[in-house]
């Protein structure tokens, strides 16, 4: 059973209440400030009156309880059976976790029963020894709070070294890559994890150096018609970036998108593979390169008639 | 009744959190057809699942309310809180805190003891508070049912403990945060993450879709039918007729797509005798049915049934169409053929000459290959198939775009 309160934020939020509450720790504030970071924007107005008013008995006068133990449940079969699907993805070599406790538990789902047809062909060699050596250090680094020394080899297979702090470890599942976003000298770094040759941990950086630079957002403006289902199809496929979209009439929309500079060539790809039913009016420089795609794409058509 | 923040079914809220978080322009209007009085409560409970990730916006046509989440930024899909939020009753609760309290000292116990246990626990309290013995047994169950509580035969009755909890959640820290994003029912994840003191926050995701958690029921359903190689009957909703249908199948695989996050079920049709794709988005439910005694003929078909296939579509008449593009790749446009390698999900690459690559393919669907190939415009040289209907497309679409964007035909 997935749907079951057992996972809810109100159990959650309980447990940690009543946790509090054995220890002898709770009060008032302490109640309030846990409902808060651990359920819902409105669970304040019920969990601390229903703890209160008798309507669930678990607490005493004065921020007792009746409860004698911490309260901790087991995980649930469906817990431990995910944990030992995991166990069977390629990418879990990355991590390293116990097995311990799971020996006789099903998976859940086994790789074969999923297919990701349009995952691209080139991903990471996640079983390669050095791979798994720097994904490793660069989350350790991540946890202590250090910097890197990161060599790698460019595109063009220039070698190249940068002493940088990690900030995330960002991966795609259409690419099925791995990249760590970093920055050097207030600009942003992104290294892809299977070009890098060696890490090194440096020495922790001081909080006054954490200042990730962002990378130039964009914003795109483009109009939709509605045809050939074109508006779902569109919604669903960006929805992985931050949009807007407004309704002009029955048929046409305009869509706002924001996007990192550094993807415009991948947008404007994603643009043309919708054809006549997505049009960009802003940025210029987006249309300017559609129209000359478009403009050789009609002298290669017009050369082949003739 | 009285509005609360939590749900006893998902199946309502599946759809609102569908609606604001894909489509985003809709105003009160136009979800307020059947009840305005059931939009507001959804909405609501929406804004108080999600907080800051619900935006609006005021237009001539109302208040838009949508959900608005830049994926890249999130290390945690927000959407997995409407899991989070399922009703249940003020015995539930405090059977839940009060059992598990019972049972952690270690020793296994019968009902009457428990039973025993939990009047004691709650004897000091102004409020009456009773719970009868049958209440507790069922507790009981669903909990041994959930892998909490073991179930032992002692004499002629049963006793519980907890169930053993031989996982340390310490070394899965990273791995539960990467998956619970990456892995098919992501939301387990964030389950154990809750359990967690605190989750390493430091991944990021690209190209990330996040709204088939709410499908993971359904996912769930049918996954545990092909366990049991169980034939499963489908209520599934129709967009185009606005109608729901039932179809019996036999389960084979999910094809899932990263670069739009829907997901499918494949099936073997039994009426139909053909496999045929659902849609996990709109399926209203799975049910299992009887145990397929020729599971391994079907499962067969679908390795054979994949080696055409471009994508989830099998066109009209499940007929191969032979496909070909041919691309002009210019001096230092390296890249363009490593693009066609990675991209390519079937078929191959010839060189024609030092400027001219085609790619050859055979697929259900030449209509589908569409897509693909408008990606390459400005280099396309030829689109061919057999399938007419696609080649006019490809071109027509190439001509109507010349146009909207200054040049020839509009659109």
């Amino acid at each position: 059973m997935i749907f079951s309160e057992v996972y809810g934020s109100y159990f959650k939020a309980v447990s940690a209440i009543l946790a509090k509450a054995v220890e002898g720790t709770l009060t008032e504030k302490e109640l309030t400030r846990t409902v808060l970071a651990n359920a819902f924007g409105e669970s304040l107005i019920t969990i601390p009156a229903k703890l209160t008013d008798g309507s669930w008995p678990l607490l005493t006068e004065g921020f007792g309880t009746p409860l004698r133990h911490a309260p901790h449940a087991p995980l649930t079969t469906l817990e431990k059976q995910w944990l030992k699907a995991l166990l069977l993805d390629p990418r879990i070599r990355l991590f390293d976790p116990s097995e311990e406790g799971l020996e006789d538990v099903e998976p859940l789902f086994t790789p074969d029963q999923f297919v990701y047809f349009d995952r691209y062909a080139d991903g990471d060699d996640f079983t390669d020894p050095r791979y798994i050596e720097h994904f490793r250090l660069i989350i350790r680094a991540m946890h202590e709070k250090r910097k890197l020394r990161v060599r790698f080899h460019g595109h063009r297979g220039t070698r190249q070294s940068y002493i940088c702090i990690p900030y995330k470890l960002e991966y795609s599942s259409k690419d099925d890559k791995f990249r760590l976003i970093t920055g050097f000298r207030n600009k942003p770094l992104t290294v892809n994890l299977s070009r890098i040759d060696s890490v090194h941990i440096l020495e922790p950086w001081d909080e006054s150096e954490y200042l990730q630079p962002r990378e130039r957002e964009k914003t795109l403006v483009m109009e939709l018609y509605d045809s050939r289902n074109a508006l779902e199809r569109a919604m669903l496929h960006f929805s992985d970036l931050e949009k807007e979209t407004e309704r002009i009439d029955e048929k046409h929309y305009r869509i706002t998108l924001n996007y990192k500079q550094g993807d415009e060539t991948e947008i404007l790809i994603r643009i043309l593979s919708f054809g006549p039913v997505l049009k960009v009016i802003e940025p210029e420089t987006m249309v300017k390169q559609i129209r000359e795609r478009l403009a050789k794409q009609t002298a290669l058509i017009g050369k082949e008639n003739t | 009744m009285a509005y609360s923040e939590l749900i006893k079914s998902f199946e309502k809220i599946r759809d609102y959190m569908r609606e604001f978080y894909v489509y985003g322009f809709k105003s009160r209007e136009d979800y307020t057809k059947k009840s305005a009085r059931s939009y507001d409560d959804e909405r609501r409970r929406i804004e108080s699942w999600l907080g800051g990730y619900m935006a609006f916006r005021h237009t001539a046509e109302g208040k838009n309310v949508f959900i608005s989440v830049d994926n890249r930024s999130v290390p945690f899909n927000p959407l997995h809180s409407a899991w989070k939020a399922k009703s249940f009753t003020d015995k539930d609760i405090v059977l839940h805190f009060c059992l598990i309290d019972l049972l952690s000292g270690g020793e296994a116990l019968g009902v009457p003891q428990l039973a025993d246990g939990v009047a004691s626990l709650l004897a000091n309290t102004d409020a009456p508070f009773e719970i009868d013995e049958s209440t507790i047994r069922k507790k009981l169950k669903e909990y041994t049912d959930l892998g909490v509580f073991r179930a032992e035969k002692q004499g002629r009755s049963l006793v519980y403990s907890l169930a053993e909890d031989g996982v340390d959640l310490g070394p899965w820290r990273e791995a539960a945060a990467f998956f619970s994003e990456e892995a098919p029912f992501g939301v387990v994840g964030s389950y154990l993450i809750d359990r967690m003191d605190e989750a390493p926050e430091f991944f990021s995701y690209k190209h990330h879709y996040l709204l088939h958690t709410l499908d993971t029921q359904v996912l769930c359903d049918a996954l545990c039918a092909m366990k049991e190689k169980r034939c499963v009957d489908i209520v599934n909703f129709s967009v185009r007729h606005d109608k729901e249908h039932e179809h019996r199948v036999y389960p084979l695989r999910f094809y899932i797509s990263t670069q739009t996050g829907r997901e499918y079920l494949l099936g073997y049709h039994y009426k139909f005798r053909k496999p045929m794709f659902f849609r996990l988005d709109t399926v209203r439910s799975i049910t299992a049915g009887p145990v397929e005694p020729h599971w391994e003929k079907y499962e067969g078909f679908a390795d054979k049934f994949d080696e055409n296939l471009w994508g989830v579509s099998t066109g009209g008449d499940y007929c191969i169409d032979h496909v070909e593009l041919t691309l002009r790749v210019e001096d230092g446009e390296g890249y363009i053929l490593d693009r066609l390698e990675r991209e390519k999900r079937h078929g191959r690459i010839e060189a024609i000459d030092e400027h001219t690559y085609r790619f050859v393919a055979d697929v259900y669907d030449a209509g589908e290959l569409l897509t693909w190939a408008r990606s390459f415009i400005g280099r396309v040289i030829r689109f061919e198939s057999d399938n007419k209907f696609a080649v006019d497309r490809f071109y027509g679409d190439v001509r109507r775009m010349a146009g909207m964007y200054g040049g020839g035909e509009e659109a």
